[in-house]
């Protein structure tokens, strides 16, 4: 299967640019809500498994 | 985020699980020893949307004697190390193995310690960088050191999208020419 490796890592990029310019400009508040939804169901999972 | 000046940065965000275990765990270590986070979760802190399984943190050289009152401590506190016994873990340490710790009967998320040996590491934990959050106070490597360092020392697509997001994030805010001459620090 043709898997465009180069592209995929600008597409990633691209969205790490877009996030940070989401931080550089909204409230801690609002950035840091969007984020704990990952970091907490992240913690919550891993200490499941263990 | 606020640059309150070139050493502290207030950060107002709502405080995650992994902040809090973060803040907890230094809580204990400040009374004990210098300290100073690295890599991963310094990142997350100000904001990527990764997750990490460990928070690396580098200590000051300790006495064996003040090094086992601080395992203490974390054991009194609910801590264990999960990779050495707490009759190898200074030799360990000194020898350079990391220490893990995390909560009782947990594996992840873990605090990584080393000991901070190399100058530039030294340099930093004695005059390490800020960051005021709601419910305490965090010390973390400055931001220059830790983009070089992941560019050219760590160098995995991880490492090279963090300090991607940390050039954008800081954009403005960081010294460039700093970059490149702890870039040339890191490379000899």
């Amino acid at each position: 299967m043709y898997f465009d490796k180069e592209k995929n890592n600008r597409e990633r990029l691209k969205f790490i640019e877009m996030w940070a310019e989401y931080v550089r400009t909204h409230s801690d508040k609002e950035w840091s809500k969007q984020q704990n939804i990952l970091i907490n169901s992240l913690i919550k999972n891993g200490l499941r498994k263990s | 985020m606020e640059f309150v000046n070139e050493g502290i940065i207030k950060l107002d965000k709502e405080l995650n699980e992994l902040d809090k275990f973060v803040l907890d765990f230094c809580r204990i270590l400040e009374k004990h020893t210098k300290y100073m986070i690295v890599s991963g979760y310094v990142i997350i802190l100000f904001g990527r949307s990764r997750g990490t399984e460990d928070v690396d943190v580098f200590i000051k050289e300790m006495k064996k004697q003040d090094f086992n009152k601080l395992f203490e401590e974390l054991e009194d506190k609910g801590y264990e190390c999960i990779n050495t016994s707490k009759r190898d873990a200074f030799e360990e340490l000194n020898e350079d193995i990391p220490l893990r710790f995390a909560k009782k009967n947990q594996f992840v998320p873990n605090i990584e310690i080393k000991l901070a040996k190399r100058p530039l590491d030294i340099h930093f934990l004695e005059k390490p960088l800020r960051v005021i959050l709601s419910e305490g106070e965090l010390r973390i490597s400055f931001i220059e050191p830790q983009i070089a360092f992941k560019e050219v020392c760590l160098g995995s697509k991880k490492d090279i999208e963090d300090a991607y997001y940390l050039r954008k994030v800081f954009e403005g805010k960081i010294n460039k020419e700093k970059i490149d001459y702890y870039k040339r620090e890191f490379s000899k």
